[in-house]
């Protein structure tokens, strides 16, 4: 039977009402612009609840999601043990002038479990703790220049930002330097360059930009990558904040062989409770220390709470290797759908956090046509971002979605009759 | 440290090329600029600014008026020693004195100064003008040609705009107004050139609901992020390139205001 076609009447309705109140209605990843909903029509644009692997937008429209709010969810929204932890901390007090020894207890899971941790840094956002990173970075090497990965994005600080952007100064960025990613020799020879003037490397665990295929590190990277900065005193910092724990509880660094100096993390810690933690080694506890840096929810004790009933369960359920299995399942299904219909669909990055593209034009108007038909028919996806996995995912849900899919390859097929 | 300022020789480019450049359209458009060239002998006038760009602009008995790149066939040859007086020509604090086609003169001040006060009158337009939907849809089309070819002068020349552009792939994108005019911006190995027609086919478009959105874009009182959440702009295809041209839209307020 085929799937209903959804329609967002509501949705449209509280937009227009927020366009009024809020710069653009909806800001950043979540809005249409930058979540690149093409066309805006096709998607919702308010949600109203969630449950497990679904949301419900305020029009009703219920859809298995992919996007999982950009990874904060990794086991089931609203996972009950989770929620009960958080909930019976939420009790007892959150946000007080003596901060939870909830905290304590997550910074000792944290290093527990991260490799490379001695000691760990709590904040609310990605942002915060890659801005933390790198300003220990500098304050451990007395060196301003840092160096990125062609392709990178490490949150919205100006000095994450490029030159070009609205708001940002040459000031804002005239230390940082720019390397293509798996390219080693051009890394050295920048440190070269640059010698004693680099404070930090910082790059995710693999190359997970948005409106690209994803790109694996080549084999052996890491460890040159290691050794170098070891040999020129350059702090290593690896972003976790997107791929933590969906890779390995350990820390993506650990996954592929490494140990960083600092590593940074933030979705998946608490399962949509809001922290993010830079963990790092011993040395650089002290230049984190010397930082005025800290924030009027940073020390918060419910999500220090929830941080850690989530990890535990994470252990609990040896979390990467079943999101790796469904995953698998997940896009096995889509590439058969596409290729029963004609289409070549590309699967690139970790399975965890898949990145799709449709390859059989060099516009996107095809993959971007057929996101547009999923999300309709209440596949959550977006075109050009990678997806994240979360536990709850059945196999009855992913039997559904290689349903939609196929319809979706039909649908984009029949309005595309000269290419398929 | 990159200097962020809008530069004399970037404006250069882009009053040659997008200002100027826009009498091709004013004259195809508008039957007044086609009255001030009918019936008179074709003329080239060649722009040659020191350090800056060269044109040469040719008006047609029929009305016509098209740009060529470089000096080649000019009848009038207007010289500047720098952008900054090239640019002070198109401000109208400087007065250009032709090295070649004195004889020429009363073109210059008959026809070429009447047809720019009214590309003037266009791009400058009052509001009261405005309110004649006619003049309102020529003057919004004339501003679309204007920026889609500053676009691509300030990706090419502004230290900023060339940042932007170097992160664009080859391709054409569309930058159209919905059952209006259009044009296209080609990337070619990080350069680009307008071309002032709708894209038959492209890897990118942005497309404006009608002719009063692409204005009220143009004159700053609506932002195109927001525009898209509204559905007011249409954007598709490689959404790196849209994205990008985007962020030297931004920059071409700071060379035209």
């Amino acid at each position: 039977m085929a799937s209903k076609i959804n329609t967002y009447e509501k949705s449209r309705e509280w937009f227009d009402r927020a366009t009024k109140v809020i710069p653009s209605g909806v800001y950043g990843h979540l809005g249409p612009a930058e979540g690149c909903f093409i066309p805006v029509s096709s998607f919702p644009l308010m949600g109203d609840r969630a449950k497990g692997s679904y949301f419900w937008d305020v029009d009703g429209n219920r859809f298995i999601d992919y996007m999982c709010a950009y990874g904060p969810n990794v086991l089931g929204y609203n996972d009950p043990d989770v929620d009960a932890a958080a909930l019976e901390q939420a009790k007892k007090g959150n946000c007080m002038t003596s901060p939870s020894y909830k905290m304590v207890e997550l910074a000792e899971l944290m290093v527990d479990t991260v490799n490379c941790a001695d000691w760990a840094f709590f904040a609310k956002n990605g942002n915060d703790v890659t801005t933390a990173a790198i300003m220990a970075a500098r304050a451990a090497t007395h060196r301003k220049k840092i160096i990125f990965v062609n392709g990178f994005y490490h949150g919205v600080a100006p000095w994450t930002q490029k030159i070009d952007y609205p708001g940002v100064l040459p000031e804002d960025v005239a230390n940082n330097l720019y390397v293509d990613w798996n390219d080693f020799e051009q890394l050295e020879k920048t440190v070269a360059e640059n010698e004693g003037e680099v404070a930090a490397f910082i790059s995710t665990p693999y190359l997970h930009g948005n409106f690209a295929d994803n790109v694996l590190p080549a084999d052996g990277y890491w460890q040159k990558v290691r050794k170098l900065c070891t040999e020129k005193g350059i702090v290593l910092i690896v972003d976790d904040v997107r791929a933590g724990f969906r890779l390995d509880l350990a820390g993506s660094d650990h996954f592929y062989g490494i140990e960083a100096d600092m590593i940074c993390f933030c979705k998946a810690i608490a399962n949509g409770w809001n922290v993010s933690c830079l963990c790092g080694k011993d040395f650089l506890k002290s230049a984190v220390s010397s930082l005025s840096y800290t924030g009027s929810y940073w020390m918060s004790a419910i999500p220090f709470a929830a941080g850690i009933a989530c990890i535990n369960k994470m252990k609990e359920l040896n979390l990467p290797v079943l999101l790796r299995e469904k995953a698998l399942k997940v896009t096995g299904a889509l590439k058969a759908a596409a290729e029963n219909n004609g289409f070549d669909l590309r699967v690139s990055g970790e399975p965890a956090l898949f990145y799709l593209r449709i390859a059989n034009d060099d516009s996107l108007v095809l993959h971007q046509e057929w996101i547009s038909e999923m999300v309709k028919r209440g596949v959550f996806m977006t075109s050009h971002h990678n997806h994240f996995l979360n536990a709850s995912l059945t196999d009855e849900d992913i039997k559904q979605t290689a349903e939609i899919a196929d319809e979706a390859f039909k649908a984009v097929a029949k309005n595309h009759p000269d290419l398929f | 440290m990159v200097d962020s300022r809008p530069d004399a020789r970037t404006l250069a480019y882009i009053n040659l090329y997008a200002v100027l450049g826009t009498l091709e359209n004013l004259c195809e458009l508008d039957e007044g600029a086609r009255a001030l060239l009918t019936n008179k002998k074709p003329i080239a006038i060649g722009f040659q600014v020191k350090g800056g760009p060269s044109a040469t602009l040719t008006f047609y008995p029929n009305g016509r008026c098209r740009m060529e790149d470089g000096l080649t066939h000019c009848d009038i040859l207007l010289p500047f020693s720098s952008c900054e007086k090239f640019n002070g020509m198109i401000d109208g604090t400087v007065t250009p004195i032709p090295s070649k086609g004195f004889q020429h003169i009363k073109f210059l001040l008959k026809c070429f100064v009447p047809l720019t006060d009214l590309l003037t009158k266009y791009m400058r337009a009052k509001p009261e003008d405005l309110e004649d939907p006619v003049f309102f849809d020529k003057s919004t089309t004339l501003m679309l040609y204007t920026i889609a070819v500053a676009i691509a002068q300030i990706g090419n020349q502004d230290a900023i705009g060339k940042f932007s552009a170097h992160l664009i792939p080859d391709g054409d994108i569309s930058v159209c107004i919905k059952d209006g005019p259009g044009a296209t911006i080609r990337v070619e190995d990080h350069h680009m050139i307008t071309l002032k027609k709708p894209a038959a086919t492209y890897r990118a478009v942005m497309e404006f609901r009608d002719m009063k959105l692409a204005r009220d874009l143009f004159d700053g009182n609506v932002n195109a992020v927001a525009c898209i959440g509204t559905g007011d702009i249409r954007m598709g295809g490689m959404i790196s390139m849209v994205d990008n041209v985007n962020r030297i839209l931004d920059r071409v307020a700071l060379y035209l205001a």
